[in-house]
């Protein structure tokens, strides 16, 4: 059954990240398997109007822009006209939302379950829950969950926490990994230098993303091994620390420090390494370990959040979140290097290529879509129920809210009549025109 | 098939990279094994807590005994020469039993340095007076007490009771305090008055709580004999101007005193503090 999906979030080309390229990927995939997909995002800028990217992927560049952190202002109800003008322009049957900091993809589920469209939502990072900043999004996320259909966690670690935050039905949460483009992150042999070992790290240089253990992780392996050399993209607050560190130590020749490296650029850097390191203190999937795993590059990790998850224990050395583990980790991948013990690089890209793929991750989302088409319609008395047990006070809220978003949409309908939208033109159609009939299976 | 009965036999692991033959959404029996709660659970024992309660009823003692005075030199039963005198009498007696307890020696450096910012405010808050009298003068009465109100209680809340909290502020707490004293200096009679009543104001709010922080330090057994001290002080001299006070006071007491901790014990079996591999790992050393 082939369906027509409408991708949202605060987070899309021309971003460069991981939310922004997942989405990317995965509409692909799903146009490659005869689908019919949209993306939704704010304006970017000048970039503000519908345009298309390859194989008719169309995207809709709201004119809204974004206020604080890449999103939107959250309103509530004044996204309600545009979003379901969209649905209904290009009858859409699944709204797809991503991100839980996107203030724009949880209205637009909001919106669409008003309206009795399917939603999904795709979590794709880790929460806390004892500070005040937490309890509020979790709130938020909790009020978003209870209306959605079913909803899709990176890793499992990430669906424990989703499920405990949002306090849904954990088989409602599908466990669908990242993925990567393996054609892209190939490995090289000769750039490596043959002389020394090369760590790469890649992050940016914030608290978070370990910064700090890589500094004081640093000085102990160069004098530890003569012959090794570290080479750190990246850039932040902490850079400092890792200047300090080298000019104390005095490791100018040792410590290379590349500054923010360009997303095209990242493969070349990785393809230098023969060992990767990742200090974060959390993280719920790290598309970055698989990426140097496809490069060829033996993976030295934290075990934090979802990473020990990701890749098998051949490939990938866990350590403890503190200095003394992580020289550990290191010392073995460094003297495995040595012995030649390690994964050949081809051998760690193809299995890389073979088990993170784009693909795969558009079959199962695509079990998940057929599924949820599948369902009963729930009635707004259901949802008013579910709305109304995501807390004392807050239930009240939030049902107030859900009434008076349905009596918006009962305005909208008023105002402008469903038959007098326009329907948009299917891409599919002209790709069967071009590419000389193809029978792919039309939606209802 | 005879592969997927082989395979579900085997455990499941919390992996992405294998197929493991079942649904993307299948819960197993491990879900949530590694969610552990209430970990770093302290246990409360009633008595304990209400002696430590005494913190912060002591810096509520100062504040009621800094009103009492301003109504008592308001009712002209409170000289301010007599305030000046007995406040700077009980500070000297305050400094010397200061540097006593440290062990600091009595000829230092600082005693000079402190002598000097003594002199230096003194003289200074003197010659500002006249205009700390005439600063409020358009402002009502009422508008006055409900600032001085609302700056004793930002003083009692952003006051440092020993705890690490964000919320501490010990610059703002004592800039309310001061700025209180302002206002209610501004309305008593003469320039003797206000000075004397914002010279106490510094002297019990800047001095007195570095004086009490080290005698608690040193000596904690002292705690509860200086609170039993400061409350009579305190129910005496607003006995005489409001027996309204005294009840309200006495309420208070009785409230922070014993109803908050029993409370804060009684609402402890509710504590849900959730942990698990999501968090963000904190840096072992």
């Amino acid at each position: 059954m082939k369906h027509s999906i409408c991708m949202v979030s605060d987070f899309f080309y021309p971003n460069i990240g991981g939310v922004e390229s997942h989405i990317y990927q995965l509409s692909q995939c799903l146009i490659e398997r005869g689908h019919k997909v949209i993306v939704v995002t704010h304006a970017y800028g000048n970039r503000s109007g519908i345009r298309y990217l390859s194989n008719g992927l169309k995207v809709y560049y709201l004119p809204i822009q974004p206020v604080y952190n890449q999103c939107i202002l959250p309103t509530v109800f004044t996204t309600l006209p545009v979003i379901r003008n969209i649905l209904l322009r290009e009858s859409i049957n699944i709204v797809h939302g991503h991100s839980a900091f996107s203030a724009l993809a949880l209205e637009s589920i909001f919106h669409a379950r008003t309206m009795n469209v399917k939603a999904v939502f795709t979590d794709h990072s880790l929460f806390g829950f004892a500070d005040l900043s937490s309890i509020l999004t979790n709130k938020i996320l909790k009020f978003s969950l209870a209306g959605v259909n079913h909803a899709i966690c990176v890793s499992h670690t990430c669906k424990e926490n989703t499920v405990l935050r949002g306090k849904i039905d954990p088989s409602d949460v599908s466990v669908i990994p990242n993925a990567v483009d393996a054609s892209i992150f190939t490995p090289t042999s000769t750039e490596r230098d043959p002389e020394k070992i090369t760590i790469v790290v890649m992050s940016r240089l914030v608290y978070r993303k370990g910064a700090d253990l890589l500094a004081s992780v640093i000085p102990e392996i160069c004098s530890r091994h003569s012959d090794v050399q570290f080479i750190i993209g990246g850039d932040g607050p902490k850079r400092l620390a890792i200047e300090e560190v080298r000019e104390h130590f005095q490791l100018h020749d040792r410590i290379r420090l590349l500054g923010t490296v360009g997303h095209s650029a990242v493969r070349q850097v990785l393809v230098r390494g023969d060992i990767f390191l990742n200090t974060s203190l959390t993280e719920a999937f790290c598309i970055a370990i698989v990426e140097a795993a496809s490069c060829g590059l033996q993976v030295v990790s934290t075990s934090v959040g979802g990473i020990p998850e990701v890749l098998p224990p051949d490939m990938i050395q866990l350590a403890e979140p503190s200095a003394t583990s992580l020289v550990e980790s290191l010392d073995k991948a460094i003297a495995k290097r040595r012995n030649c013990q390690l994964l050949s690089p081809d051998g760690a890209h193809d299995w890389v290529r073979k088990t993170y793929t784009w693909q795969n991750v558009a079959e199962r989302t695509e079990i998940v879509y057929d599924k949820i088409s599948a369902a009963t319609e729930v009635t707004l008395a259901d949802r008013l129920h579910r709305y109304n047990k995501c807390g004392l006070v807050a239930g009240k809220i939030f049902i107030f809210i859900a009434a008076l978003n349905y009596l918006l949409l009962i305005l909208c309908n008023w105002i402008s009549p469903v038959q007098n939208i326009d329907l948009a033109i299917d891409c599919r159609k002209l790709r069967r025109l071009k590419t000389g009939g193809v029978n792919l299976e039309q939606s209802s | 098939m005879a592969m997927s009965c082989d395979r579900s036999r085997k455990k499941w692991q919390k992996v992405l990279y294998k197929d493991q033959g079942v649904s993307d959404n299948y819960v197993d029996e491990s879900f949530l094994e590694e969610m552990k709660k209430n970990l770093h659970i302290r246990t409360y024992e009633f008595w304990a807590v209400v002696r430590e309660s005494n913190v912060v009823m002591q810096q509520i003692y100062s504040v009621w005994i800094f009103v009492a005075v301003y109504f008592h030199m308001r009712n002209f039963v409170l000289t301010p020469q007599f305030l000046f005198e007995m406040s700077s009498a009980v500070t000297i007696v305050g400094y010397i039993v200061n540097f006593v307890i440290l062990h600091e020696n009595a000829l230092t450096k600082s005693r000079w340095k402190d002598g000097k910012t003594m002199g230096i405010f003194l003289i200074l808050g003197f010659s500002l007076s006249p205009i700390l009298m005439t600063l409020t003068k358009t402002i009502s009465t009422d508008t006055i007490y409900a600032m001085t109100f609302f700056m004793l209680l930002a003083n009692l809340l952003f006051h440092d009771y020993g705890t690490d909290a964000a919320i501490v502020s010990q610059a703002f707490s004592l800039n309310a305090a001061i700025f209180a004293s302002i206002c209610l200096a501004s309305r008593l009679p003469t320039t003797w008055h206000a000075f004397s009543l914002v010279t106490f104001a510094f002297e019990l709010f800047a001095l007195w709580p570095i004086l009490r922080r080290n005698l608690k330090i040193h000596f904690p057994r002292l705690q509860i004999i200086l609170s039993f001290l400061l409350g009579s002080v305190v129910t005496v001299s607003v006995a005489t101007v409001s027996s309204v006070a005294v009840v309200v006071f006495l309420l208070l007491h009785l409230f922070i005193t014993i109803l908050c901790p029993a409370w804060l014990i009684r609402l402890q079996p509710y504590k849900n503090n959730i942990h698990g591999p999501w968090d963000e790992a904190v840096i072992k050393q």
